[in-house]
């Protein structure tokens, strides 16, 4: 394909740019956010009513927010199937020291650090020793389950102090969890798209190396992304711990599957390289309406999950047909 | 061809409403009993003994055993509540050695493997909660095979796989204290909707049919809306009882919780929405975890049966089953400090009838 | 999974040796594990025990053999464990619902097995969906559609000769564990004797060097995840004689003991590099791992701890070690 002199006209750049992001996979899943709203509230209209609208955001903000972290981590060409065991041993450890009398911030803050230490190994053994991360997370997965039970013995937290409840507090009117969400998710995005680091993790993610021979240090860009996702599971982890009264001190199940699904149909490439987190965020919040949506339009509930499963596979199929065209096209 | 898959999509959605169904009914085939009304017990023919025996168990009467307890999973209050009074009876009876051991997750395949791991190594009985009566029947059969006295409690096996089966409450006993529970606070012909772990969970299951019968028989005007499920997840009962909750709008007048972590879920999603009082929450829980709510007296009651009693008890049937005191034909044991219990449906020792926490009492429990 | 570029120039001879050498680490633990768990506990090492293990991870080591296959050529399979509770449901609902004899929902739910695992390949190779996302889809829709089938009905019941497949010996072992060494026996032969295996292992180097070779990618990989179907459609119906009833959540968590048990065995992520004698030493080690503590007093949460730490512990291990054969030419 011949390239021609760079266009200086602005009319078709904009347009250029227009149709790629009319073309992209966010625009597909807010496509489908609204189809989503539009269908389903016009079979029950309380499905798009504030409560119920804040409700399906609140529920599952926490996993958006770990979707972000797994998101630049899947970019990257890496995997952490351990994230819903850590979440689990994060907030059991939040709940610990928020009833043994530690002031709520060290009950906040403690979880951040101890995840991206925790990702610091994970990270070094990813990028020094060179095992694959699926490996080692398997591995970690395991014992981490297993560590949180012997630890704790399945005994719930109860007695949290008041004022200890982030995600049940508001900010401008807005429950905590989202607002977390957007701030975040914006933040992530900027950094991945104009940051020096952020387009290095998708350097190394898309091939290492050409990226090494870019100036770009492997070793260190992915210890960088593996610490920046602890820091996103921290907290994700901090939302999940203080959404209700008590914290149950087991592992959730499924939880790593629904972090993975939202940024895998938010369009992150598992090739490494390509995707970003707002299609990650825009999935996760499509992916709980999918939720809700069948149970406000009846759906027999032993069907729930088949269908769930085709509505994901036919996200994912509409990003690949999208890939495809514009490949095509040049 | 994005055209198409958007099409795709929305036919998906639509068409699976064509796949509604009628609402949950309990799914297991089995007769359902309802209780008359106005309390007495329910017609209950006696049954001949319908349990199984070990092959050649080693005489063991007055000696020191060793038992292992596999719940249908471990890290959930209600079993570390069961583990406490198992370990509560063996101290008392003092010969008795008792491990609380099983799978994370309340799976088939994982319960098995951890029985018959035991049961290699060589233990004098076994207690369990099934996660299903039919899958865990062959491997207690092996069990009792070997001379390796087998009862069970919580959540029964079919009944030749085991000697006795401690019953918490029966079903029918259950569904009735639920229905009053939820006819008293929310009204008698308001509608409610339930929260369960999966449908495919035994005892849940037994439960919802008796419920549902119950209340045919003795308020007919009660609603039943739905039923959800929610693994035994705490902040996916949080979401599924919030969608409830916005579904219905005024219409829900009530909830019931039918797992100790469906309902503290459910009066959780209650609490947040600011419903307290227009929605009534009834369910099965344990107290500590209820504590919050009944005290903020959003809830009224907790159904329950005094899960610590049942471990108990279940030490003491094994107990009494290894010292020949417990044979097949009897009606009665003895059972410490629980008294006698009476013996039903052939080989099924019933605890008693269901225990309500209120708010008056609920502060003297610690599980 | 790719995160750096492979060497691609390795012959494949050279690339024998070294698995060879990681087999050898693995089986080195093995036999080390076995001695130390002996000496804890006297029933460990008997007849009895080791045969009835054998029929425990049957489900496991044949889902696992199809699964060595596709991760070879690069590729994974996360719907075995639904694909499994799918044909169990088939099963139980032929049989029930439909009135089939037994035999015939047996194929039936055989059929549907291979038929799931074809759909998975029809849409890695057609369409192109990667396998991580393909298969995570149909891990959920596999599940979904054994829910919506069963309607959460268990079936049971099931006439005496059926059960001899789970819970009967033929000359005194245990009758899954004969099909599972049968199955070793054929699939180790077809991947480290025959053109089929040295094509998958080309694949997993350098697929695109090996469709301009001539060999028939796709077939090759529709084949594989067919057959992983057709493995997960028998372990169903072994494992629905085993416990004697069907039941929609039977098989979750069966894709990553699968895996964990592959990935130990030497078998590289990133493809290319396995052995059927590597899964099979992986498999006996997780299971005979479990099986030991249990006996030895330690307790299920911390028995998957330790199997979480062998599995990171080895897997350095034996990366150190091949790193210092590579170190030393």
């Amino acid at each position: 394909m011949a390239t021609t002199a760079p266009q200086v006209d602005t009319a078709s750049a904009a347009t250029a740019a227009l149709r790629r992001i009319v073309g992209s996979q966010e625009a597909v899943l807010f496509l489908a956010i609204c189809l989503l709203l539009v269908v389903v509230g016009g079979i029950n209209p309380r499905y798009v009513a504030e409560r119920n609208l804040e409700s399906m955001l609140l529920g599952n903000a926490y996993i958006a927010v770990a979707a972000i972290g797994m998101s630049m981590l899947i970019i990257s060409g890496n995997i952490d199937i351990s994230v819903g065991s850590l979440i689990g041993v994060l907030a059991t450890i939040s709940g610990t020291l928020a009833t043994a009398g530690y002031p709520i911030v060290v009950a906040w803050l403690v979880p951040l650090a101890l995840s991206m230490l925790y990702m610091a190994l994970v990270g070094a053994i990813v990028a020094y020793l060179r095992i694959p991360s699926i490996v080692v997370t398997l591995g970690m997965l395991s014992i981490l389950k297993g560590g949180l039970i012997s630890a704790t013995g399945g005994t719930w937290i109860s007695n949290l102090p008041a004022g200890y409840h982030l995600a049940q507090m508001q900010l401008l009117g807005l429950p905590m969890p989202v607002c977390f969400m957007v701030v975040l998710t914006a933040a992530a995005a900027l950094w991945m798209r104009y940051s020096a680091a952020g387009r290095a993790v998708y350097a190394v993610g898309g091939n290492a190396e050409a990226a090494r021979l870019a100036g770009i240090s492997r070793e260190r860009t992915l210890m960088m992304v593996f610490i920046v996702h602890g820091l996103f599971v921290g907290i994700a982890s901090v939302l999940f711990a203080t959404q209700l009264s008590i914290i149950q001190s087991t592992v959730p199940p499924n939880l790593e599957l629904s972090i993975i699904t939202a940024s895998l149909v938010g369009g992150v490439s598992i090739l490494g390289g390509t995707g970003t987190v707002i299609g990650s965020t825009l999935a996760a919040i499509l992916i709980a309406a999918i939720g809700s949506s069948l149970i406000f339009v009846n759906i027999s509930p032993y069907w729930l999950r088949a269908v769930q499963g085709i509505l994901i596979l036919l996200t994912v199929l509409a990003d690949l047909m999208r890939r495809r065209r514009r490949a095509v096209r040049g | 061809m994005l055209r198409t898959l958007i099409v795709a999509f929305g036919a998906t959605l639509l068409a699976g409403t064509a796949l509604a169904a009628d609402r949950w009914d309990g799914a297991d085939d089995l007769a359902v009993n309802p209780l008359p009304c106005n309390g007495g017990a329910g017609a209950e023919a006696a049954k001949a003994y319908d349990g199984g025996q070990p092959t050649n168990a080693a005489d063991k009467t007055g000696k020191a055993i060793t038992l292992v307890d596999v719940p249908k999973l471990i890290g959930i209050g209600y079993f570390n509540a069961t583990s406490k009074g198992i370990q509560d009876a063996s101290k008392e009876l003092g010969n008795v050695t008792a491990t609380t051991d099983g799978p994370t997750e309340a799976k088939i395949d994982e319960q098995v493997k951890f029985i018959d791991n035991y049961i290699t190594r060589g233990v004098d009985g076994i207690l369990f909660a099934a996660n299903d009566p039919v899958a865990i029947a062959p491997v207690l059969k092996k069990a009792l095979g070997k001379g390796i006295h087998v009862v069970g409690y919580d959540a029964n096996s079919q009944p030749d796989a085991r000697e006795w089966f401690v019953n918490q409450a029966q079903f029918n006993g259950i569904g009735k204290a639920m229905i009053d529970a939820m006819a008293k606070e929310a009204g008698e012909d308001k509608s409610f909707a339930i929260v369960t772990s999966t449908f495919t969970t035994p005892n849940q299951a037994r439960w919802i049919a008796e419920m549902w019968a119950y209340a045919q028989q003795c308020h007919p005007k009660l609603k039943w809306l739905e039923t959800v499920e929610a693994q035994e997840d705490n902040i996916l009962s949080f979401n599924q009882a919030n969608t409830l909750i916005n579904k219905y709008g005024d219409q829900l007048a009530g909830l019931f919780g039918m797992t100790s972590v469906a309902t503290p879920a459910s009066a959780e999603a209650v609490t947040q929405a600011k419903l307290c009082g227009k929605v009534a929450v009834v369910g099965l829980a344990t107290p500590n975890a209820m504590k919050p709510y009944v005290n903020a007296d959003c809830v009224k009651s907790v159904v329950l049966w005094n899960p610590v009693d049942l471990g108990y008890a279940a030490v003491q049937v094994m107990r009494a089953a290894v010292d020949g005191k417990l044979k097949p034909g009897a009606t009665e044991v003895e059972a410490g400090k629980l008294g006698k219990l009476k013996i039903v449906n052939g080989s099924e020792v019933l605890l008693g009838p269901p225990f309500i926490y209120t708010k008056d009492n609920i502060n003297g429990f610690d599980f | 999974m790719t995160g750096e570029a492979r060497a691609v120039g390795q012959p494949l001879a050279r690339l024998r040796g070294l698995a060879f050498r990681h087999e050898g680490v693995l089986l080195t633990i093995l036999v080390a594990a076995l001695g130390v768990l002996a000496l804890q506990s006297d029933v460990f090492l008997t007849a009895d025990n080791l045969l009835n293990q054998g029929r425990l991870m049957a489900e496991v080591g044949l889902v696992a053999l199809p699964m060595t296959f596709v991760i070879v050529t690069g590729g994974i399979d996360l719907s075995v464990g639904s694909v499994l509770g799918l044909c169990a449901i088939v099963l139980g609902y032929s049989w029930k619902n439909l009135g089939l004899p037994l035999e015939g929902a047996i194929v039936v739910a055989l059929a549907t097995g291979t038929a799931a695992g074809f759909v998975n390949g029809w849409f890695i190779t057609r369409v192109r969906v990667p396998p991580l996302i393909m298969t995570l889809a149909t891990l959920a829709l596999y599940r979904g559609l054994a829910e919506g089938i069963s309607q959460a009905h268990s079936v049971r019941g099931y006439p005496d000769w059926f059960f001899v497949l789970g819970q009967g010996d033929v000359l005194g072992v245990p009758t899954q564990l004969w099909i599972l060494l049968l199955a070793l026996i054929l699939c180790a032969v077809a991947l480290a004797r025959t053109t089929f295996g040295r094509a998958l292992y080309a694949i997993g180097h350098n697929e695109v060097a090996a469709r301009f070779s001539g060999i028939p990618v796709d077939r090759y990989k529709l084949a594989i995840y067919t057959f992983s179907g057709f493995m997960a459609g028998l372990a169903g119906c072994i494992f629905v004689s085993r416990v004697s009833t069907t039941r929609s959540d039977m098989g979750t968590g069966l894709e990553l003991d699968a895996i964990a048990a592959v990935v130990l065995g030497g078998t590289s992520i990133f493809g290319g590099v396995g052995t059927i004698a590597g899964t099979a030493i992986g498999l006996v080690l997780i299971q005979l791992l479990k099986n030991g503590l249990a006996l030895t007093g330690v307790k299920g949460d911390a028995t998957i701890v330790v199997i979480g730490t062998v599995l990171i512990l080895s897997i350095l291990v034996t990366n150190f070690v091949q790193r210092r054969q590579e170190g030393d030419r």
